[in-house]
């Protein structure tokens, strides 16, 4: 590997002029060097600047901003002092950009071959023809499967994970020295994400070239990247290889978001009272729930939840995992009443749930709860905090208005939030305040059970700690038990008791937390264990010569598979697994697998 | 750099935009409040009675560079009777009386009819939107029908079948623009529906009824108040085309429809007066609750 730098930014400065709070200065003094084959992260709380950083490697800014210091030497060149049509040459055909959001990113009236062919042609002089077979070669080698006919396809006739893949065949097209992703995996399932930056890997690898990884993520950092750069306030804090930031970083802010990110010595709380949980008593029993949503003009349904049962005992912090769509949320949503189960009951102490009429459901509401993924829009807009925290005592209390601002404040403090924001507007406060307040009216009531919908993944990597701590603390407190329905394993990891891993509507794994994560048996388990990138360098998934990963993505949960619902993804799949039905059955450690070959023995730990 | 230079100036025009929002915040309210105070005190301020014959007939307006002087002579007292500011009519009546007499008609009709609507379209859009079902969808299928008739036919021939009496007009009016508000907030109410904020009002315990009136409605109303203003603009112009065409108050009753057919049959022998008068006093009035239309919806918009 040669060592002459690709790209050399030395001083580069950004400001924004003209905003109502005068010059903000949003990039200063940047400076960074990239080898080719690099993959260098860079991280840091949002607003930090690391994205207009990133950009302005380019010499794009968005207005009103402006480059207003340094210099970045692009192969000897500089990038700052060329004429647009010179750096035009270059962006695109040396430089690729992959950004957020990717559907946003693609033009919605051209096919994406159409897409591809044309960055192509932009920079090489070729034919259509062989800009269009180029573009086949592309989508194949980003691990585009029938790249024939997805090549004709338009971006909204793509899922999530495919459209991303497009825009790294774009990039990739000119064989660039060097790409820019910006976030490139925000709001993917971990499954999508492994395959995504696998195939980025694998791609730069291959054609040698250097990537630059924005991110919020430690856990792509320390499973991808060479050397990390840790942004704050406009400035780079710290530059370090990722082994030597892992082991010893320099700055007080990277050991608060390693210690924070990695959950180090705050793991006790959930073993504390684990042993007493068996006796426990079991509080909800969900046996055999069904949940299909008919689709219009159509005889066909959706099978959101498909024979899904379990157990939650009082004072038990439960996990459901799995990708979207495999229908963890509407199970969250049948515990609490917003959906109406198709078919199974739900147990609340000796109470069946679905034989009593919506309006009797009320006064249970008391003792189920919910928190949503999106705290600003759980909350009525036009209230005030005071107003949201007061509603649930309304309905359920017969307090005395002074008892309840009594009760407001205290609900206040138990969150952490300061008494006077109960004037405040949800617009006024920010994601990690506008959560503890539904926090807050969920525990008004002080109920024995909540669901935690996601109540993290909106929020900011810090924020989430944060908000993990509360609630593993008032659970501590109160007692309540929970479901925390979630797709980041990390946390599962750190508050629940058992996890139950869904697939496709089923539950395909349940067990003890330590138990699943140490050794998870059930193929769709492993590999959602084994997509999971754990901030964690003693095991990088780029080191790994062989990955378990899922292939494709999860089917359409309207024309089920005949036999095994993984069967086509599972990547130790039989013929007989094609249509073979699989059940759910206990193991005599207590574990419950859905897949004949765990069940029977047939596995046998071989092709682990 | 290059780009950032040819980067339009955005947030200058969007400071821009704001102040002039102000501007013309108060430039229509002051039209809003006028006409409402006229339709309150314009009979009784009036120099002279608007439905007698107070001088000759079809004497033009005093030119305007003798206004001042004539308006301080007024004040002090020392003319015999009050100037005719607008000029008279064929019949000898004020024009400008008459102009200022007018929004007690006008505007009690089209307010009227507007509020009325407002709170109907409201009231079943919210139900309509809230519980989704035959009834709701059969309403929804009524309200199509009326909307695809012409609005002012509708009108017309509502008030030809109950008869030409105000509270008939009034009538008339709040049924062809009901459905307008009936859509409206039918659409806005479904989509607040979907939001996490009555998700959380279901999980918390209310009952729909308070769903429907303590979340949803509140959410719900912003473009049903800036349409409301449109409305009153266009209801102005339907009191007055009615009244044009006969449908309408009767005459010799103060308004400004009538003034304008009356005063239109006098154009072709060079008297414009009685009719470009009223005719400005409905383009501004038209103007002024469009513009307070449109600063309700940006201030909602920002906020």
């Amino acid at each position: 590997m040669s060592t002459e730098p690709i790209l050399e930014a030395a001083g580069l400065t950004v400001r924004f002029a003209g905003t109502e709070d005068g010059e903000t200065v949003a990039v200063d003094d940047f400076s960074l060097i990239i080898r080719p084959g690099e993959f260098v992260g860079i991280m840091g709380e949002p607003g930090c600047g690391k994205s207009t950083a990133a950009i302005a490697l380019m010499g794009l800014v968005r207005p009103p901003g402006e480059i207003s210091g340094g210099s970045v030497q692009f192969l000897g060149q500089d990038l700052l002092a060329m004429n647009d049509d010179e750096i035009a040459a270059i962006r695109g055909k040396d430089i690729g950009l992959i950004v957020q959001n990717p559907r946003t990113s693609l033009h919605p009236m051209l096919t994406v071959g159409n897409q591809i062919s044309r960055v192509y042609r932009a920079h090489n002089k070729v034919s259509k023809k062989e800009a269009w077979q180029h573009a086949i070669s592309m989508l194949r080698m980003v691990g585009m499967n029938d790249p024939e006919r997805r090549v004709k396809a338009h971006a909204h006739e793509l899922s999530s994970g495919m459209t991303q893949r497009v825009l790294i065949a774009m990039a990739m097209s000119s064989k660039p020295r060097l790409l820019i992703a910006d976030e490139p995996t925000s709001g993917l399932d971990v499954t999508i994400q492994a395959q995504f930056l696998d195939q980025m890997w694998q791609t730069a690898n291959e054609t040698g070239s250097a990537v630059l990884l924005v991110t919020q993520d430690l856990g792509i950092v320390a499973n991808y990247c060479d050397r990390v750069l840790i942004m704050a306030e406009g400035r780079i804090i710290e530059e370090a290889p990722v082994q030597q930031f892992f082991q010893a970083p320099e700055q007080d802010y990277s050991r608060r978001i390693l210690t924070t990110q990695r959950q180090e010595g705050g793991d006790t709380s959930g073993e504390a009272h684990h042993g007493e949980l068996s006796d426990a008593e079991t509080i909800i029993r969900v046996a055999g729930l069904y949940k299909q949503f008919p689709i219009r003009g159509s005889d066909q349904k959706v099978h959101a939840v498909d024979d899904v049962s379990f157990d939650i005992r009082h004072g038990e912090a439960i996990g459901l995992v799995g990708e979207s769509g495999s229908g963890k949320t509407t199970v969250g949503r049948c515990l609490v009443r917003l959906e109406e189960p198709t078919a199974g009951e739900i147990m609340f102490h000796d109470t069946a749930l679905g034989a009593i009429k919506r309006s009797a459901f009320v006064p249970y509401r008391k003792a189920i709860q919910i928190v949503f993924q999106d705290p600003f829009d759980s909350m009525n807009p036009r209230w005030t905090v005071e107003k949201v925290l007061t509603e649930p005592l309304d309905l359920h209390t017969d307090m005395s208005p002074q008892e309840k601002r009594t009760r407001v404040a205290e609900l206040l403090e138990m969150v952490g939030l300061d008494a006077a924001l109960r004037n405040d507007q949800p617009r006024q406060l920010s994601a990690g305040q506008q959560q503890r307040v539904v926090i807050a009216r969920a525990i008004a009531t002080n109920p024995e059970f909540i669901v935690l919908d996601e109540p993290t993944s909106a929020l900011s990597p810090e924020t989430r700690v944060e908000i993990i701590q509360l609630l593993m603390e008032l659970s501590r407190k109160l007692g309540f038990a929970y479901l925390f329905i979630s797709h980041d394993l990390t946390t599962v990891k750190v508050i629940c008791h058992r996890v139950i891993v869904m697939y496709l509507g089923q539950i395909v794994e349940v067990g003890d937390k330590d138990a699943v994560f140490a050794e998870p048996r059930h193929p769709y388990s492993k590999a959602l264990l084994a997509s999971h990138l754990f901030p964690d360098i003693a095991d990088r998934r780029v080191d790994h010569t062989e990955r378990i990963t899922l292939e494709g993505e999860i089917p359409s949960p309207v024309s089920l598979p005949k036999g095994c619902y993984l069967y086509g993804r599972c990547p130790s799949q039989k013929d007989a697994c094609a249509d073979m039905a699989q059940e759910l059955r206990a193991m005599p450690d207590g574990r419950e697998i859905r897949c004949w070959r765990v069940t029977e023995g047939d596995f046998a730990g071989a092709e682990d | 750099m290059t780009i950032a230079e040819s980067a339009p100036p955005r947030r200058r025009f969007a400071r821009l935009d704001r102040f002039s929002g102000k501007k013309y915040l108060i430039f229509g309210g002051t039209i809003v409040a006028l006409s409402i105070f006229l339709a309150a005190f314009g009979a009784a301020i009036s120099p002279y009675d608007p439905m007698e014959a107070t001088g000759d007939i079809s004497v033009p307006p005093p030119p305007i560079e003798d206004w001042p002087r004539l308006f301080y002579l007024a004040v002090a007292g020392e003319l015999e009777q009050p100037p005719h500011w607008f000029g008279t009519d064929q019949s000898g009546l004020d024009v400008f009386s008459r102009v200022i007499s007018a929004p007690r008609a006008d505007m009690s009709i089209a307010l009227g009819g507007a509020l009325i609507s407002l709170f109907l379209g409201t009231f079943l859009g919210l139900i309509a939107g809230f519980y989704r079902n035959w009834a709701t969808e059969l309403m929804m299928r009524v309200s199509d029908v009326l909307q695809a008739f012409p609005v002012f036919i509708t009108a017309m021939i509502l008030v030809a079948l109950a008869g030409r009496e105000t509270g008939n007009l009034v009538l008339a009016l709040a049924l062809v623009y009901t459905p307008i508000f009936i859509r409206l907030t039918r659409s806005e109410v479904m989509g607040q529906s979907a939001r996490g904020y009555v998700q959380a009002a279901w999980a918390v315990g209310n009952n729909g009824f308070k769903i429907a009136v303590k979340h949803v409605l509140p959410n719900s109303l912003v473009p049903s108040l800036v349409q409301l203003s449109v409305t009153v603009g266009f209801a102005i112009i339907l009191t007055a085309g009615l009244s044009f065409v006969g449908a309408g108050v009767r005459p010799p009753t103060p308004e400004w429809g009538i003034m304008i057919s009356i005063g239109a049959q006098q154009l072709i022998l060079g008297e414009w007066w009685p009719s470009i008068f009223p005719g400005l006093a409905i383009t501004i009035t038209v103007f002024g609750y469009a513009i307070v239309g449109h600063a309700i919806e940006q201030k909602f918009r920002e906020a």
